[in-house]
């Protein structure tokens, strides 16, 4: 009922919202970049945000290739003391959204009333990005947005990376070629370089309004992750253009409320929590293939009202992913895939009554298909599972948003058309479908709804420029 | 020891490690040009191979191509005369702070760099494609194209050299030579009758050899 009920509205409104308006959440194409090295889009872009081979070696450089006039300075040694572009690599990012979901949402006051049926964010985002050079070897892609949803401002991803190049004797006057580099970034996953992992992972752009799933693991940017609420520091390197390996070590970092972090905040690190990567890409013709895995072990307090001593709860997640693109002239075809598993142990929880079971797991799943032509009209085909074991508590009933039974099941697809009449605009339909969510097909939340009112037609408009 | 010690002592010790490798640059005793040099073919390396050869079709081999081509090119880049999609996309950008010396140097290295292997294919299409290439189609008034190429596609100055370059680059310069959206007035005349096929086939040729 959800699905034909959102198409008979669809045109007309998608019509309304025509060229006037931007995308969603989050953001990330970055004509800054376009606009020191004097390439265009598509040199580091399959279709924005997903990176080429080209866009990969670019982060990995550290952002500092340049095409523009520099300011520079030296010391008496001749030492390089400054080097910036003399225009800054400043660009913005407009999202205009509309999102309806296949039944309309509780009213947040009104008990047995009814939301507002489908809402229009202008905007949904507006970032200002720096993104470039610092210095030599220095460089960042530095994030600043405006949340429509949440009339908020703050900092949004943001990776700052020193990166240094090596040659060494290989055989055959093959020198091998190292990168040795190191990040300063605040959402486990933003430092990467594949769109498999959970910062830059599909969908690139979703309803920030819609219902989203109970829990997700904590390397995931979604519910309850450490998205823009921790800062890490790590060391990378990238050997002959296969190998990648990188640790980085995050402590939370949470913008507003008491600090030093104390019992009004919520999941916060206690001590340092590990992030690490390990990916082999092979790149052939016109195609690339990556298979890595990564993962985070993270011990945090729940906070919200518990004290941030004794017990913690302890996150290993441990993930396997996998990404083939496929670069043609006309024609553009990329995988996407990844799987997630994480173990809890949730000692603090138990005690503090918000868990009924010492241990839990979790197990996400999501696949993606894109295709695109001449990088002018394209879409993707998803799917995504998450499964886990039943927490009474952990997962509790709540309208909408909790679970009936106790369980964090939910799975479903992600149809996505795009056009994009230029590079740096791209016009989204995206259709969120749920076979399940949070524990159930019917009444899932104890409420009576149902997952399929949860699936979400989501348009949107993003430019960049 | 866990695993949070471990990983701090690894980063610990890279972002040292890092810092004095920075450091051991500053003093190297390598003189500037030479140093700005090495740091432009790094760059150049990035798609087209640091040794010239490269793995996608898109980016074409620099090794062993002719110094004066890869000099006439970067001027063409630079100057933006060379106007194909591709060198908009990437090479206006990249050729745009070049230096005379720095062209120069780029040229000179590539072109010393061991040439890339040619790679079989097709072979009918590959007899068809050295066909074209060593006696041209004279029932359509085109010249051998080994005449200015050499026998050999090795290139002669200021005329490519073509053997063992990746064949999806060649035919999509054919094409955009064909179109005019690349300009080069000497091979707008000779492929103008040039069929898609008979590219292909000659491109297949090159690729192989």
């Amino acid at each position: 009922m959800a699905r034909s009920h959102y198409m008979r509205g669809y045109i007309p409104i998608w019509v309304c919202l025509g060229f006037s308006v931007a995308l969603a959440n989050p953001s990330w194409a970055v004509p800054s970049f376009a606009r020191q090295t004097g390439m265009a889009c598509a040199a580091c872009h399959t279709v924005f945000p997903e990176l080429t081979p080209f866009g990969r070696e670019f982060k990995l450089n550290g952002y500092v290739l340049d095409n523009i006039k520099q300011i520079t300075g030296i010391d008496t040694s001749a030492r390089q003391t400054l080097a910036i572009n003399s225009l800054p690599p400043i660009s913005m990012n407009v999202e205009i959204s509309y999102t309806r979901t296949g039944e309309p949402l509780p009213d947040s006051a009104i008990k047995g009333a009814l939301a507002k049926d489908g809402d229009l964010l202008f905007p949904d985002q507006v970032s200002f990005f720096y993104a470039g050079k610092i210095a030599d070897g220095l460089g960042a892609f530095i994030q600043l947005t405006y949340d429509g949803a949440g009339d908020h401002f703050g900092l949004d991803n943001t990776d700052i990376r020193y990166a240094h190049h090596l040659s060494f004797g290989g055989a055959n006057g093959n020198n091998h070629e190292l990168i040795l580099g190191v990040t300063l970034n605040n959402n486990p996953t933003v430092q990467d370089v594949w769109n498999t992992t959970p910062a830059w992972g599909y969908p690139f752009a979703s309803s920030g309004t819609a219902p989203t799933q109970i829990t997700s693991a904590k390397v995931d940017s979604g519910a309850g992750g450490f998205g823009q609420t921790v800062g890490g520091l790590g060391v990378y390197a990238w050997l002959d253009d296969h190998f990648y390996v990188e640790i980085t070590n995050y402590d939370s970092s949470i913008p507003g409320g008491a600090h030093p972090l104390d019992s009004t905040q919520a999941n916060v690190i206690n001590g340092l929590a590990p992030y690490w990567r390990v990916a082999y890409e092979q790149r052939w013709d016109r195609n690339s293939l990556e298979v890595g895995a990564f993962g985070l072990d993270a011990s945090a307090h729940p906070g919200a009202g518990t004290p941030l001593q004794g017990p913690t709860d302890k996150y290993k997640d441990a993930a396997a992913d996998v990404q083939y693109q496929f670069i043609g002239e006309n024609h553009f075809f990329t995988f996407l895939g990844n799987y997630i598993h994480e173990s809890q142990t949730l000692d603090a929880s138990i005690l503090d009554g918000f868990a009924a079971n010492d241990k839990n797991r979790l197990n996400t799943v999501k696949a993606a298909g894109e295709y695109y032509y001449k990088r002018l009209i394209g879409g993707t085909v998803s799917y995504f599972s998450t499964r886990g074991g039943s927490d009474a508590l952990l997962y509790a009933p709540a309208s909408v948003a909790g679970s009936a039974n106790g369980s964090p099941n939910t799975n479903g697809y992600i149809l996505e058309f795009d056009y994009l009449p230029w590079l740096n605009t791209k016009l989204q339909t995206q259709y969120v479908g749920y076979q399940k969510f949070n524990g159930g097909t019917t009444n899932y939340d104890g409420n009576g709804r149902s997952a399929s009112n949860n699936n979400t037609l989501y348009l949107l408009v993003w430019i960049a420029f | 020891m866990n695993v949070n010690h471990i990983s701090v002592h690894v980063i610990g010790a890279a972002v040292f490690a890092l810092g004095m490798a920075h450091g051991a640059d500053v003093t190297d005793a390598t003189p500037a040009q030479n140093a700005a040099l090495h740091k432009t073919i790094e760059t150049c390396g990035t798609c087209h191979g640091v040794n010239g050869r490269s793995v996608s079709p898109t980016f074409p081999n620099l090794a062993a191509q002719t110094a004066p081509y890869i000099e006439a090119q970067l001027h063409a880049f630079k100057d933006q005369t060379r106007a194909d999609p591709d060198a908009q996309a990437y090479m206006w950008g990249m050729a745009s702070q070049l230096s005379e010396t720095s062209i120069s140097g780029l040229a000179g290295y590539f072109s010393q760099q061991p040439a890339p292997a040619g790679r079989g294919g097709n072979n009918t299409l590959i007899a068809q494609g050295k066909q074209i290439f060593v006696e041209g189609v004279p029932g359509q008034q085109i010249p051998a194209c080994a005449t200015c190429h050499g026998a050999q596609a090795q290139g002669n100055g200021p005329f490519p050299r073509l053997a063992g370059q990746h064949a999806p680059y060649l035919l999509r310069q054919l094409l955009v030579i064909q179109s005019v959206l690349r300009t080069a007035p000497v091979m707008h005349g000779v492929i103008k009758d040039l069929t898609k096929p008979q590219m292909e086939a000659v491109v297949a040729y090159l690729e192989s050899i």
